[in-house]
């Protein structure tokens, strides 16, 4: 990967500001531990100089004196200081040259400067001092060294540096990792999406099998969404085929027809036949055409603005109507079992021809002597209609097959029909909303189910 | 001699029309586009018009939108694709027009302009006769002759139909959307099964035939020579 694109990158960028905002609260956490360990120091340093000068400045004149000199002998470090000054502000005893200026009398400590001898010479150093009055009138500095608060400064700074680098590298190199990672499964993503739209539709986009994880869902989403499309496009070019195929089959039956019928019909009587029997595979034809653009029709939901209430009993029975003598010359019982009036939204017309549709297959497919059952029943809300028969029935593998345009049961090549009933049912049921179920048991059963309408 | 205006902008469609309509004895004139078939309506007064629903210019609702605001009432059979049959082509059977979608077969065609022109006999008659056939709308019993014939709810509406178009063809489609109100059927035969059952009844063994199929048609019901 070169480098500019991956700095580019808002993975990267985003690592890069949580970083930032980590070594910002580092910093504050230190200055606040800074801060705490400075005002707990200076408040012991203010206790002790307080209590110090309160003691000395106690003791009569001539204690007082030694009192400050012995102060300043013991300490090794050289962190005390101590001045003890005339009402005129001349110079008794101590090590502090002059008054400090900035420090009032009698006030809380503070910090300040002094002038102090040293072994070699005067010299100025930052202490924290208070200065009091004696009851003679002379005036009592006492300060000790604050340059400790600088040297813990200075720790906390070392510390900070030391700290802080090394975990901003971290978490730049962590942020960069989980960058570089992201990355690549965005690079893998959009490779693969490339080759899709080349053409390659059995491409998926990888997945980690992360519960969880949002690429993986948005992956998971795209891959159903490539199945569907995978699979409508596999039936449209299947359609495509097939159409060729079903209206080629009678045209080229009325070909040989009419060219038997030109060689070999002697009169105008055996003529006529010969037109007759080719106008009725016109015919079928035709209808196979009609019946794909009825399906196309309903497909696209241009019928929406029939939809009303519509009561299935009726149209059930309706159709038993129709059929009933079809059924009967086939040798074929239609029974009707339980007919609840069970109201449904949706086109009457539509629904009538999905039943039709049914109830048309299932005497076809029904040999003489059986029996084909259309009931209708409530469930929780749902009207189920049910048509069932005791015909060859669908194979498990032929079940989500038999929607499909054309689509027609090895059993039932000898059935007449054009092969696309079942279509233009799921056609409806999909326009309405409905599901549509195909179980088989002995024979076929069909199940149509909608929510009821109030 | 019947006049037919058809206003029909597809040259091969309108050819086979003229041609089949020529050949049954209507004169014809047509048109190819909507304004000049608005004009032609206005003026030849014809008895039936067909018009195709896509014209250039003005589509073909439109016309006859027009001539029915200036009172023109002569009957349209209007040519539709399948994809465009919507409730405003639909609603043209309430209001005594027909429509049929495309493809059609011309025979189609022919009876459903001959249904218009010939609009159904008298319909406040409640006993219907042809020849020797009677049909009682009333309490809905039919005769033959002496001979009384039981028949079924929809076998009696199909009966009334056939009746009310003595000697016209009636084609399948006809029946099915007239009698039965509904316009496609998975098997065209299901009206053949329908019909030979009333035949049966209206023409018993020995009797001349009254219902007659007319090959890859429909049917026709008329007295007997």
């Amino acid at each position: 990967m070169r480098l500019p694109d991956f700095a580019r990158s808002t993975t990267f960028r985003s690592a890069l500001s949580i970083a930032g905002v980590f070594a910002v609260s580092i910093a504050i956490l230190f200055s606040f531990v800074y801060w705490r360990t400075a005002a707990y120091m200076t408040g012991r340093i203010d206790s002790l100089i307080v209590g110090e000068s309160a003691v000395i400045a106690s003791e009569p004149g001539p204690e007082r004196l030694s009192l400050v000199d012995s102060r300043l002998k013991g300490d090794p470090r050289r962190i005390k200081a101590a001045g003890l000054f005339a009402p005129d502000g001349r110079r008794i005893a101590g090590n502090v040259e002059t008054l400090p200026r900035g420090l009032t009398i009698g006030a809380a400590p503070g910090d300040t400067t002094v002038e102090r001898l040293g072994p070699s010479g005067p010299e100025r150093e930052r202490v924290r001092a208070v200065a009091r009055r004696t009851p003679d009138g002379e005036v009592l500095v006492i300060g000790r060294n604050i340059d400790e608060l600088d040297e813990i400064a200075a720790i906390v700074e070392r510390a900070l540096a030391l700290g802080i680098i090394p975990a901003l590298i971290l978490s730049i190199v962590a942020g960069a990792g989980l960058s570089l990672r992201a990355q690549r499964r965005i690079e893998q993503v959009t490779e693969t999406t490339r080759r899709i739209v080349g053409g390659d539709l059995r491409e998926r986009l990888p997945t980690r099998g992360v519960s969880g994880d949002p690429l993986d869902q948005l992956a998971e989403i795209v891959n159903s969404m490539l199945d569907e499309i995978e699979r409508l496009i596999h039936e449209i070019a299947g359609v495509g085929d097939d159409i060729a195929h079903e209206v080629r089959t009678p045209l080229t039956r009325v070909r040989a027809v009419l060219e038997r019928g030109r060689e070999h019909a002697t009169g105008v009587e055996e003529l006529r036949e010969v037109v007759d029997r080719a106008i009725g595979g016109l015919d079928k034809s035709l209808a196979i055409v009609t019946a794909l653009l009825r399906i196309a029709e309903i497909e696209h939901g241009r019928r929406l603005a029939a939809f009303g209430t519509v009561d299935l009993a009726s149209v059930v029975m309706e159709v038993a109507e129709l059929y009933d003598p079809i059924a009967e010359d086939r040798g074929v019982a239609l029974e009707i079992g339980d007919t609840a009036a069970s109201k449904v939204s949706g086109d009457r017309d539509l629904l009538f021809e999905a039943i039709a549709n049914l109830v048309d297959n299932a005497i076809k497919f029904t040999p003489a002597g059986g029996r084909v059952e259309l009931d209708l029943s409530k469930h929780a809300g749902e009207v189920r209609l049910r048509v069932a028969d005791t015909g060859p029935g669908i194979s498990e593998g032929e079940r989500d097959v038999v929607t499909r345009r054309f689509y027609r049961s090895d059993k039932s090549r000898q059935a007449q029909g054009v092969g696309l009933g079942l279509s233009l049912v799921a056609a409806i049921a999909k326009l309405h909303g409905f599901a549509l179920h195909i179980t088989t048991g002995p024979g076929c059963c069909i199940e149509i189910a909608a929510p009821e309408a109030g | 001699m019947t006049k037919v205006l058809l206003i029909e902008d597809d040259e091969e469609t309108a050819q086979e029309i003229v041609g089949e309509l020529v050949d049954r004895g209507y004169s014809v004139e047509r048109s190819a586009t909507g304004t000049e078939g608005l004009e032609m309506a206005r003026a030849g007064a014809p008895d039936v018009l067909v018009v195709d629903r896509l014209l250039p210019g003005m589509d073909g609702l439109s016309v006859i939108e027009r001539l029915r605001r200036e009172q023109i009432r002569t009957p349209v059979l209007v040519l539709s694709a399948l994809g465009e049959v919507d409730d405003r082509v639909r609603g043209l059977r309430s209001g005594g027009d027909d429509y049929l979608a495309k493809p059609f077969v011309l025979i189609e065609l022919v009876a459903r302009i001959e249904a218009l022109l010939r609009r159904p006999s008298d319909t406040r008659a409640t006993v219907l006769r042809v020849g020797p056939l009677e049909l009682d709308l009333i309490d809905r019993s039919a005769r033959r002759g002496a001979r009384q014939i039981e028949l079924l709810p929809r076998e009696c509406r199909l009966l009334e139909y056939m009746m009310r178009r003595e000697g016209q063809l009636v084609t399948r489609a006809m029946l099915f959307e007239d009698v039965w109100n509904y316009r496609f059927v998975p098997d065209s035969n299901l009206v053949d099964v329908h019909m030979g059952r009333l035949r049966h009844k209206v023409d018993a063994t020995g009797e001349p035939p009254m219902i007659l199929s007319q090959r890859g048609a429909g049917f026709v019901l008329r007295a007997p020579a």
